[in-house]
């Protein structure tokens, strides 16, 4: 074995500090040449290393320079361009570990001799170790059409990617299309989304997104770059492309019950439109209340109401479709806080108690009160709001969601200009209004005369009963004021589904039931599995305008990591299973933060492109079948030696 | 559990003159990240304690401590990401774990629990590290020789 060491003098720096010539000489064999090169990171020094790694075809090289954490590429590099495998290079970091910190001469000589005489050692074992290439798909599935996938899709589409949307509802859109006005512009939250649902479905790069509603994932395989997804399809008995949009089916269908759209306000048929104006305009059966499909009854009203031959099919059952894709993003959204499990509160037992999002639509002009808020007669509405529910609670959510004061200040100002001469009172608790233009809308209702704010400690000082006169009545510190409307501003929540979804695909979830981010602060748009990026609510409350720069950031994350025409490289430092030795015990499954350890009976296998070498298997094979590339127990231990002979 | 099974009572003016033989274990995202940054900041450190450096200190297997024992080492020093801090998510969490079996291990073969130091140093403590490192030193320099044992 014939290994090289090359010195770097670092333009004297490291060089005067200590006596590199008795380094050189105490090596002994464990140097075949040693070589001083003035300043191996330059130009000159690099192609110096370069020439004479051709010139004298050692084994191995050491380098001896800095940290490996600046240069460890550069002397890989310089040894690949001399035809070495750069795995056969070991970097010795004499300049912040030895000759910097060392004042007395003769001891930095010495700890330069270990370190070298170690990494020597280290390097005889190392092995070549090749960069694979992986083909990919370049696709990109995005899962939920809300603010974020819809950003998202769009994004992905004009960069030239195809995209299969996948949305659980039957049209697109999200919380949004729920707002008469969006805060902090009071924009109307169906206009905003209107020229990105128009670029969806009739817009330049239409064709290149599949979009699929009522549907959902059920399953996934693979990893990034060749992921393969099971989704099931609900039928939605109405053909999108056939139907014109007319709505004679609606009124003729038997079956009226709550509208959910409207959070249980004002009714709906079994076949209806979710949304008047909604995309695509056409609309789906509800096969849980529809009377032929849920009751094997032989109604066929719609049907025979129908201008369009074939427009209606009763009879079209679900499905299970497979897509192959690269990369996923996830924009599933959020949920509000279950309001009524403060029952000292009043949801759902005291008349005129409702939560933020039942507001949102009865003040909405397209609502089941068209917009109007209960007052008694000839009266403008009293209206209570209640901030931080369920917030900033340990036994609930003890987070701010930090956008529901915004819908508060939001919705105070829509009522007063519905009913001018409406008084509202703020019950807060603390108060979120950050952001360059949020703080008007809180200032103008600080400002109004008709606005009061009353300041609670706990929620529990609040109790919302019916008063003698049938109104909501809020007592607070033994006052007890009649209201018109509670709005209760409940916390944001982690969607219903998120917890199934992240068991299906595997990843993981932060104490609150959000998807967790690869990093909160640095890698906020990666989820913890390899090719799985987060946008909007389903990563941390958010708002609409956030959701969307994140929807814009997964998928530039997306498309950065795969580039047509460009193969994955599969990093060499990684662990690996000889099956020979693997005793199927599975710890190394159980430990493996990345999911990146499978099963394939009757051993362990490592998937290459999720591991990313971190050794925590690798220590904890009972069987020693478990290697860790560039870092094996052989390696370590020749280092160890080094150290200490 | 006491660590005293091997502990030799040692004069003091050996003690003094004693350079024990530290080999030091650094998680690359963290704790190397820090030596490096002691190492630009030019803060003096003993130089009896020499790193090796690995990904994770998940990587960190009790043979390696073994290992350095067997080769003479007088001391083990184990240096990772804060808990929480885990480049790799909660690897350095599996190490605190495993650092209990380490110690147990070497209290069976009569090696003091004290040799075997884990600390976290993250990024930013170029000064933390220096310190550590001294510290260390002086522990392992009270406790003695570990051959002497």
């Amino acid at each position: 074995m014939k290994t090289g060491v090359y010195w770097c003098r670092c333009g004297g720096i490291v060089s005067d500090r200590l006596d590199v010539a008795a380094v050189a000489q105490q090596l002994g064999p464990d140097a075949a040449y040693f070589k001083e090169v003035e300043l191996a990171c330059s130009d000159e020094g690099r192609s110096f290393i370069a020439q004479d790694i051709t010139s004298e075809r050692p084994d191995r090289v050491v380098v001896a320079a800095c940290s490996p954490r600046e240069h460890e590429g550069t002397f890989r590099a310089a040894a690949a361009a001399a035809g070495l495998n750069p795995f056969l290079v070991q970097l010795v970091n004499v300049r912040e570990h030895v000759a910097w910190v060392t004042p007395d001469r003769e001891e930095a000589t010495t700890k330069a001799l270990h370190l070298v005489r170690a990494a020597s050692r280290r390097v005889a074992a190392q092995v070549p170790l090749e960069r694979r290439m992986l083909d990919v798909s370049t696709d990109v599935m995005v899962v939920g059409a809300g603010p974020a996938g819809l950003r998202a899709a769009l994004t992905l589409a004009e960069a030239g990617r195809k995209v299969v949307l996948v949305e659980r509802d039957a049209i697109v859109g999200g919380m949004p299309l729920r707002y008469e006005d969006v805060f902090p512009r009071m924009e109307c939250g169906p206009c905003l989304l209107e020229p990105l649902i128009g670029e969806l479905f009739h817009g330049a790069h239409a064709e290149r997104i599949e979009v699929l509603l009522l549907s959902e994932v059920i399953g996934l395989k693979g990893s990034l770059g060749r992921f393969t997804a099971s989704i099931r399809l609900q039928p939605r008995h109405v053909s999108v492309s056939a139907c014109i949009g007319c709505g004679e089916c609606i009124p003729v269908c038997p079956v009226q019950y709550p509208n959910s759209f409207n959070y249980g306000q004002g009714e709906r048929k079994a076949i209806d439109l979710v949304y008047i104006g909604g995309q695509p305009n056409a609309p789906h059966v509800d096969a849980v209340r529809c009377l032929r499909l849920s009751g094997g009854s032989d109604c066929h009203a719609c049907r025979d109401a129908c201008q369009v031959e074939g427009a209606i099919d009763l009879d079209e059952v679900e499905r299970v479709e497979e897509r192959t894709v690269g990369a996923i993003v996830l924009a599933v959204g959020g949920a509000l806080f279950d309001v009524g499990r403060l029952a000292g509160l009043g949801h759902g037992t005291v008349p005129g108690v409702v939560s933020s999002l039942e507001a949102e639509r009865m003040v909405a002009s397209d609502g089941p009160t068209q917009g109007a808020v209960p007052s008694l007669p000839d009266r403008p509405p009293d209206v209570a709001i209640v901030h931080c529910v369920g917030s900033l609670d340990d036994r609930y959510r003890p987070y701010c969601s930090g956008v529901c004061c915004m819908s508060a200040f939001k919705l105070n100002r829509l009522i007063a200009h519905r009913a001018p001469g409406a008084t509202f009172t703020h019950y807060t608790r603390s108060l979120a209004v950050a952001g360059k233009h949020e703080w008007d809308l809180y200032r103008q209702a600080r400002e109004d005369p008709n606005t009061g704010f009353v300041g609670y400690g706990t929620v529990d000082e609040l109790a919302v009963d019916t008063s003698a006169s049938g109104r909501p009545a809020v007592t607070f510190r033994g006052a007890t004021h009649e209201h018109d409307l509670v709005v209760l501003m409940g916390a944001t929540v982690p969607s219903p589904g998120a917890g199934d979804l992240a068991r299906i695909l595997d990843v993981p979830v932060d104490r609150h039931g959000f998807f967790e981010e690869a990093h909160g602060t640095v890698d906020a748009t990666r989820s913890k599995l390899r090719g799985v990026y987060l946008a909007g609510v389903c990563a941390g409350p958010m708002d609409i305008g956030r959701s969307m720069t994140q929807g814009a950031a997964a998928a530039g994350a997306a498309l950065s990591a795969l580039v047509p025409g460009r193969q994955l490289e599969i990093e060499p430092v990684r662990a690996q299973v000889d099956p020979a030795r693997c005793s199927g015990c599975r710890s190394c499954i159980g430990v493996c933060p990345y999911q990146a350890i499978g099963w394939v009976d009757p051993v362990a296998e490592v998937n290459p492109t999720l591991c990313v070498g971190c050794g925590t298997c690798v220590a904890t094979c009972p069987s020693g079948a478990m290697t860790g590339l560039n870092f094996t127990d052989e390696q370590i231990f020749a280092e160890i030696s080094g150290i200490l002979s | 559990m006491s660590g005293t099974g091997g502990r030799q009572v040692v004069d003091q003016s050996v003690a003094s003159a004693f350079t024990p033989r530290i080999v030091a274990f650094l998680c690359n995202w963290c704790s190397y990240a820090g030596s490096d940054k002691a190492g630009a900041s030019q803060l003096v450190q003993p130089s009896s304690v020499v790193s090796i450096r690995l990904m994770c200190t998940g990587r960190m297997d009790p043979q390696f401590v073994v290992k350095a024992f067997d080769e003479g080492a007088d001391g083990v020093l184990i240096l990772g990401c804060h808990p929480g801090d885990c480049h790799y998510k909660e690897q350095n969490y599996r190490m605190i774990q495993r650092h209990r079996l380490f110690v147990r291990l070497l209290e069976a073969q009569s090696i003091e629990a004290e040799r075997c130091r884990l600390e976290f140093v993250s990024a930013s403590e170029g000064e933390k590290f220096a310190r550590v490192v001294a510290e260390t030193v002086e522990i392992i320099r009270k406790l003695g020789p570990r051959m002497a044992a």
